[in-house]
């Protein structure tokens, strides 16, 4: 009975509080691919899938479950185990970056101990979850490689070249959010968004979403949302898959249910990337205004508002712009982006100190 | 616990440098035509105003010490510093001509020299082994680089990399050294571990000083960890081979010296029986190694290594005396080698580098003013009284004499008699054979002009050897005094 | 208690059995990868030591930035790794010799036979000083005040680095056409359309 109290129940309490975490994520993932063939379909004029259910609610699970029922193939001159792992390493590293990220923030005045809604409440949180980030490209290389096949290489290739230069830009401007907020820890960072900021200083605490950094960092904001749509390979920076060029590029190989996978993983990757600007620029879970009825709505809810409507940029992004040219996208990661990045950790750095707005 | 700018005043040059070198950088870039030249010029600038620099923060009497005890300054490094900064300027100045005809004139090389002139400045500032191993990786990053400068040519970029890998190597030895040195002792500090190590010091601290000793031999290319020396002297471009010779042999030494001195000073017994062994061989293999090289460029790297082991002398004596023929005869070492290069450098027939020793043959009916400042510097390296050379080999042998090393001043003296046959052998190329095509005038007014100043200095060094031997005695005792 | 030596000693072999791998496996895309697997198990030794940030900085700079072009590298090259292979045998003995040397003095300190100073200076100073605190903090205080002279120094070290890397491949080539988006951004349709009254049957 102790040996289950110390090491079976926590087990069991971790695993269900996990699924809480995953099943939304896969099933939101499923519904937006959905919404990316809606609303990319409005965008053209066309009507998108609307067969399988009512207004083709239901051709997500249609197609997932096409995938799994196929044959799995595997080319004859691949390296089987790594052409095997690649995809389980995207998907896997997609759902544990999930750990960090905070849902909510339970603060009743009065009551016990504030409970932070997140799995794993790290103090380097925002590390982690770059670090997890950075290791994406690992599954598009691998699968590169392992395909043995000329279009998957060239693809895997311009994905490791584009998401090593991105993520140089991201790591800083990063730095400017934790120098704004005083933390390494998620939780940290959305609450500094909440109590001081531009509302306060204009008079007007009630506009709360005025606190978000998304304002004061503005520019970190706009580039750091462009280095994240280079980060997850989507448009207009999607030269890894470039169908007209590279006929799907590094996962050209892959059918079946380790496609799924590769699927599944660039879409959680998506979601995942969108939460991280919620966290860092657009406040969390927080409501955009302090009033009773929006605060009385729980912050999960807000938070997947927040992300939905990230992701709705996603995919206008993906319907209004063309590619680009990889030089463009060099040039644009490593002469604009990087040096502008850079600047900014100097410059905001300057204006906390020198104004006295440097977090305790 | 923060610093002031006041506080920091004897990294003043330091700082001053590293800025001086990102500015130029900077400039350079946006430079479009002809930056390479101008950048040279205001790299040269750079290093002068950094000496005077240096000359105006010097501490007078005791040592310095800043940034947490990681860096140290007194007389010793401000001499040594100088000393540097002068050979890397005439370094960059003797580089104009030849990087232009060669066409690898671009403005990175005076660059990466000033950069590789900081890492040395902070190599003789260390006062820690962090600091220590932070400025010599520096400098030889820096200098790995410039070894590979040609890259067009297979036998520069052989010579970089050969570099690279062989200095990694020193590099990893100097740094197990000092990680044992760290778990004996609790303290990577010279000051803390001259008060923790005594004589009878555990064999964990033997140990790793050893290897911290591989680490700096290899620097000054010392036997038995010279084999990288001729290859990449031979391979460098030459004036980047002459700037080897110069500058970062001074930087290693004095470091040596600094290293031994200080934290080590109570294991004197200890580290002198490797010294001595050091010494020996490098004065022996400079010795008889050189007498089979035709190639000039290879004969001057074992000139060097034999020079090394004259040095080593010095400070194997371990009195203070010694330490200060160290810092004469490196300061004649200096000249001298930068003379013999400026002559090199105007080996060139027909538009390009010559580099054997028969090239030279009867320069004496062509080009009589070169000959003659040739023959002189070859004459210094042999140790031919009065010529300062003389008093360089003087000074260490009579420290190790003192300090009773006689069977050490004995083989010195019969190797310096076996390096003098090799020397004597190319004023006999000069002088007595006849010319067979004559070398190419127009070498430019900057050679000329170091040539001359080196020739001077050799040849009048009798008359104010006493301010030089003073200077080099309050250098040490501001570097003894603790 | 348990579950730490259980986890510890899991990193621990897998991180072994990797570095072994790393040196053995025949495929060298292989070995980078089992490299990046004992990153992984590092990393996850320093969080058990409750060094967070270190483990981090582990993942992000060696498995995120530099495993990732070591692959990039080792996929590329077409290197022969037989003919590498043939000097292994000749070279072992010195090798086992070094890693014999390595495992005497490793055992000699851990037995205590020679005595070992104690830690001084200002590492062992800091940690006296702050006993609690996030060691992001701890790191950062310390690398800005104490060691600001290295930090900087390490600083002008990879500029070095950088310098030696452009100088030693960039090529700069004649007669590249470059793309000047702000030329073409500025361009008007007035400037660059010219419309032509083309009479039928005849053309310009």
């Amino acid at each position: 009975m102790e040996f289950f109290n110390a090491y079976v129940w926590p087990t069991i309490e971790i695993i269900f509080w996990i699924l809480v975490i995953i099943v939304p994520i896969i099933l939101g993932m499923a519904y937006l691919t959905y919404a990316e063939r809606k609303i990319i379909g409005a965008v053209q004029l066309r009507k998108g899938p609307n067969v399988v259910g009512w207004f083709g609610l239901l051709q997500p699970i249609a197609d997932g479950l096409k995938l799994l029922t196929k044959e799995t193939i595997i080319p004859s001159g691949a390296n089987r185990v790594i052409f095997v792992i690649a995809p389980m390493t995207t998907f896997v590293l997609a759902m544990i970056a999930w750990a960090v990220v905070p849902f909510g923030y339970s603060d009743v005045s009065g009551g016990p101990e504030p409970e932070k809604w997140v799995l794993a409440d790290i103090n380097v949180g925002i590390l982690y979850l770059f670090a997890i980030s950075s290791l994406g490209v690992y599954g598009i290389i691998m699968a590169g490689w392992a395909s043995n096949s000329k279009y998957a290489f060239l693809g895997a290739l311009r994905s490791a070249a584009q998401m090593v230069s991105y993520e140089v830009s991201i790591g800083f401007i990063m730095i400017t959010v934790l120098l704004a907020a005083g933390s390494l820890n998620l939780t940290e960072i959305v609450l500094a968004q909440k109590n001081h900021g531009i509302a306060h200083m204009i008079g007007v605490p009630e506009l709360t979403f005025l606190n978000w950094f998304w304002i004061p960092l503005f520019p970190m904001f706009v580039i750091f949302f462009i280095s994240v749509l280079a980060e997850t390979n989507r448009h207009p920076f999607d030269l890894p898959e470039a169908e007209a060029e590279l006929v799907s590029g590094y996962n050209v190989e892959y059918s079946a249910f380790i496609f799924a996978m590769f699927f599944l993983g660039e879409y959680i990757n998506m979601i995942l990337m969108s939460a991280m600007t919620v966290v860092l620029f657009m406040g969390g879970w927080l409501p955009p205004l302090d009033v009773s009825w929006l605060n009385w709505i729980p912050g999960p809810i807000w938070f997947a508002g927040k992300v939905a409507f990230c992701l709705l940029i996603f995919i206008l992004a993906r319907a209004a712009l063309p590619r680009y040219r990889y030089d463009q996208l060099m040039r644009l990661g490593w002469k604009i982006f990087l040096p502008t990045s850079l600047f900014a950790v100097v410059a905001v750095a300057g204006v906390l100190l020198s104004f006295g707005w440097l977090p305790k | 616990m923060g610093f002031t700018f006041t506080e920091i005043m004897p990294a003043w040059p330091e700082i001053f440098l590293a800025c001086a070198a990102m500015g130029l950088l900077v400039l350079g870039v946006f430079m479009k035509t002809g930056a390479a030249r101008s950048i040279s010029w205001l790299s040269v600038l750079a290093l002068v105003a950094t000496g005077i620099l240096e000359i105006v923060v010097v501490p007078d009497g005791g040592r310095v010490h800043i940034f947490n005890q990681l860096f140290v300054a007194d007389v010793f490094t401000t001499f040594v510093k100088c000393l540097i900064l002068g050979a890397s300027a005439v370094g960059i100045i003797m580089s104009l001509g030849y990087n232009d005809r060669e066409d690898i004139a671009r403005f990175e090389f005076p660059i990466l020299i000033l950069l590789a002139t900081l890492g040395m400045m902070m190599m003789v500032s260390a006062a820690d082994l962090i600091s220590l191993y932070v400025g010599l990786e520096l400098q030889s990053l820096s200098l790995y680089v410039i070894a590979a400068f040609r890259r067009d040519s297979v036998k520069s970029s052989e010579a970089g990399l050969k570099y690279f890998v062989l200095g990694a190597l020193a590099s990893g030895m100097l740094l197990y050294g000092s990680s044992m040195i760290y778990g004996f002792s609790g303290s990577t500090n010279f000051l803390q571990l001259a008060k923790v190590l005594d004589a009878d010091a555990s064999a964990g601290i033997i140990v790793g000083l050893v290897f911290v000793m591989v680490g700096l031999a290899f620097k000054i290319s010392a036997f038995p960890f010279h084999m990288w020396t001729p290859d990449v002297y031979e391979g460098a471009p030459t004036p980047v081979t002459a700037f080897f010779a110069a500058a970062p042999k001074m930087a290693a030494m004095a470091l040596f010296i600094s290293v031994l001195v200080g934290p080590f000073g109570n294991l004197v017994a200890q580290w002198q029986q490797v010294l001595v062994l050091i010494a020996i061989g490098s004065m022996l293999l400079g010795g008889f190694a050189a007498i089979t090289q035709s190639n000039i460029k290879r004969l001057l790297a074992y000139s060097s290594i034999g020079n090394m082991g004259y040095a080593l002398i010095g400070l194997s004596a371990g009195t203070k005396d010694g330490y200060s023929a160290v810092l004469i005869y490196m300061s004649i070492y200096l000249v001298m080698t930068v003379g013999a290069f400026a002559v090199v450098l105007c080996m060139r027939r027909e538009g390009r580098m010559v580099e054997e020793v028969k090239d030279l043959a009867g320069l004496s009916k062509t080009q009589p003013a070169m000959a003659a400042l040739m023959a002189l510097f070859m004459f210094s390296m042999a140790g031919i009284p009065p010529l300062a050379g003389f008093f360089g080999k003087f000074y260490v042998f009579l420290a190790a004499i003192e300090a009773k090393l006689y069977i050490l001043a004995i083989i010195g003296v019969l190797a310096s008699v076996v390096a003098a046959y090799y020397y004597l052998r190319i004023v006999m190329t000069m002088y007595f054979t006849e010319p067979v095509e004559d070398l190419d005038r127009n070498v430019g007014p900057e050679l000329s002009t170091i040539q001359a100043i080196a020739g001077a200095f050799v040849l009048f060094f009798i008359l104010f050897a006493e301010p030089v031997v003073q200077m080099t005695n309050q250098a040490i005792a501001s570097l003894t005094s603790g | 208690m348990v579950v730490q030596a259980l986890a510890f000693y899991a990193f621990a072999a897998v991180l072994i059995s990797a570095g072994i791998m790393v040196v053995v496996s025949k495929n060298p895309v292989h070995s980078v990868l089992f490299l990046i697997l004992c990153f992984f198990n590092a990393a996850g030794l320093f969080v058990m030591m409750g060094a967070e940030f270190l483990a981090m900085i582990l993942v992000i700079v060696y498995v995120g930035a530099v495993a990732v072009l070591f692959l990039f590298v080792v996929m590329m090259l077409d290197v022969n790794f037989t003919e590498l292979r043939e000097g292994f045998a000749r070279y072992l003995p010195i090798g086992l010799v070094i890693g014999v040397v390595l495992l005497i003095e490793l055992i000699v300190l851990v037995s205590g036979a020679i005595p070992i100073g104690k830690a001084s200076g200002p590492v062992a100073k800091a940690i006296a000083k702050q006993p609690s605190g996030h060691n992001t903090e701890m790191i950062g205080r310390l690398l800005y005040t104490d060691y600001f002279y290295l930090f900087q120094a390490a600083g002008m070290v990879l500029l070095v680095a950088m310098i030696g890397a452009i100088v030693l491949t960039h090529r700069r080539r004649d007669g590249v056409r470059r793309q000047s988006i702000a030329k073409q951004t500025a361009r008007k349709s007035s400037e660059s359309i010219r419309v032509v009254d083309v009479k039928p049957g005849e053309g310009l």
